[in-house]
């Protein structure tokens, strides 16, 4: 059931991405040049409409949160930082 | 309805609507699941699972054991949704094109800034792959993982990685177009 519960919100989650135009080379290399903001303005919606909805719901008691990603300073930004030239390279 | 069938036919949406969904899809996930959106993940499960059959010995570390174990997780359920959904996100907007010629490699600024030869599209994804699941790895998610899904339950690991992201992208971008920057 699960699993089930995966593929949908999977097949949401990708089709948003291909119509937010994410899956294009051309956008997110351009978020980088800032002559085209889509993946910021994208990534930063989904950001403040998830935090909303989830504070507000833990508010109410309605859900528990899962363990969240774990904060290491150096390997975070390290990751980060590698991650960005592989990003600008392949538009990933 | 109509406005509603036609704006689902547009091959760009406004970035803000397609925030919304993926903030309510994020919503969802945790809420039904107890889990986070994550693509990298799978990725390392998966090799997990063909790693430990080909060479288990090489697999057999403290990573593919405790961090990343290997095996068909939600994850990876997730990810075989996420290709279903681009197809049809490509196929709404009539861009869908099976096995045409140039078809993977038809992006005009790509061709521009690195030559309109296919095969280093394909040298280039392959080891810029490499070096995104790699790092991610590191950091302990990708955009979608770590940035998106951290960052919605205010992780501060989700913004030291956004911030060095975009560090390093705007740097690469800057070495790659130079004076068209």
């Amino acid at each position: 059931m699960n699993y089930v519960i995966a593929l949908i919100l999977g097949s949401f989650f990708g089709f948003a991405l291909n119509k937010a135009g994410l899956t294009k080379y051309n956008k997110i290399v351009n978020q980088f040049r800032f002559t085209d903001m889509a993946v910021l303005k994208f990534m930063m919606t989904a950001l403040v409409v998830a935090m909303i909805g989830l504070y507000g719901m833990r508010g109410l008691g309605l859900v528990t949160f899962p363990t969240v990603p774990a904060t290491y300073i150096v390997g975070n930004l390290a990751g980060g930082l590698i991650f960005g030239v592989g990003m600008a390279l392949t538009g990933y | 309805m109509k406005t509603i069938l036609k704006y689902i036919g547009k091959e760009i949406w406004s970035p803000y609507v397609a925030g919304i969904l993926l903030g309510l899809v994020g919503i969802v996930a945790v809420w039904v699941s107890n889990s986070l959106l994550g693509a990298s993940g799978a990725f390392e499960n998966l090799a997990g699972l063909i790693g430990k059959a080909v060479a288990p010995a090489a697999f057999d570390n403290m990573y593919f054991n405790f961090i990343m174990p290997p095996g068909i997780t939600w994850g990876v359920i997730l990810l075989v949704g996420v290709f279903f959904g681009g197809l049809i996100g490509a196929a709404t907007s009539k861009t869908l094109k099976w096995g045409k010629k140039d078809s993977a490699n038809s992006d005009a600024q790509w061709k521009r800034i690195f030559g309109p030869q296919t095969w280093k599209r394909w040298v280039l994804g392959f080891f810029g792959a490499i070096l995104l699941e790699y790092a991610a790895g590191i950091a302990g998610g990708c955009t979608s993982g770590l940035a998106i899904s951290g960052g919605m339950l205010l992780v501060p690991a989700a913004f030291l990685f956004i911030a060095g992201m975009f560090g390093s992208g705007i740097l690469t971008a800057l070495i790659i177009y130079r004076k068209q920057y």
